[in-house]
């Protein structure tokens, strides 16, 4: 087999379901290159176990991205930085 | 104070305040809920920032400037004392994903979307210190591995291995969270 041919042959060789879950997030997180990112793809889109999982993780990360953040009542805060500010200058 | 001073403590006093209360949010978020360390830490930034205000550029992001300058102190900070015990339980066991146990009731994960706002940022800031900092620049304030890796001066596959982790631990806290609330039958 040539190496051009062997090469072709890690492409379509599918990964296993434990390693599309131990790159879940990488994946989502869009930090997976190609053509790792691909084989993730290409197993999810037909693995009826993994699908839902990455569907569910996606969920997820959605909900702690739009709920993570909050702002909160600095209260006397305000008046602490003021003094400061008005000092420094 | 003279007439110029006055001027840019004014300047500074109408741009930079109106965000207090958001960077005392990303305070408490990356502090764990401390009061008193997140409200040093917005002081801090803010007297940084005062002084650094000649090289802001009217008209540019003043919010995303400031809460650089924070998560910046910040991290410095956390830097200094990496010497301490770890607090983590680093096993490499990694934890079971929470689909696992949800799929026959609620595989879709719509629990989620049932807890109230301040749960998730409860769970969040009772993070281990380690593993709550990757999770906050990333979930929180959207940085990548690399950029977030560089901050940290650790491998990025440190950060890729934490924040794993820590999302496993935050969604196994909100789930359980969730079962005993009734989110979930």
């Amino acid at each position: 087999m040539s190496e051009q041919e062997m090469g072709k042959g890690d492409k379509d060789e599918m990964i296993s379901c434990q390693e599309a879950l131990e790159k879940v997030y990488e994946y989502l997180d869009g930090e997976l290159g190609s053509p790792d990112a691909e084989k993730v793809r290409e197993h999810v889109k037909i693995c009826k176990n993994c699908y839902p999982l990455f569907d569910f993780e996606r969920a997820f990360l959605d909900y702690v991205r739009e709920k993570g953040f909050a702002e909160e009542a600095s209260g006397e805060l305000l008046e602490r930085v003021q003094a400061i500010v008005r000092e420094a200058g | 104070m003279s007439a110029p001073d006055e001027q840019r403590t004014r300047e500074f006093e109408s741009e930079a305040l109106p965000h207090l209360d958001a960077l005392y949010g990303l305070g408490l978020r990356l502090t764990g809920g401390d009061e008193s360390a997140a409200q040093d830490l917005v002081q801090e930034t803010m007297l940084r920032a005062y002084r650094a205000w000649d090289s802001f550029e009217l008209g540019s992001n003043c919010r995303s400037w400031l809460m650089t300058i924070l998560r910046n102190t910040f991290i410095n900070d956390y830097r200094k004392r990496k010497n301490r015990p770890a607090g983590v339980d680093y096993d490499e066991v990694a934890e079971r994903p929470v689909f696992m146990d949800a799929k026959s009731t609620d595989p879709e994960g719509k629990f989620f979307g049932r807890l109230i706002d301040r749960e998730v940022i409860t769970a969040i800031e009772s993070l281990p210190i380690d593993f709550r900092i990757p999770l906050v620049l990333a979930d929180v304030e959207g940085l990548g591995y690399q950029e977030i890796a560089d901050l940290l001066e650790v491998p990025v596959g440190t950060v890729k291995s934490r924040l794993f982790r820590a999302r496993r631990r935050l969604q196994r806290v909100l789930y359980e969270y969730a079962i005993e609330m009734g989110y979930i039958r």
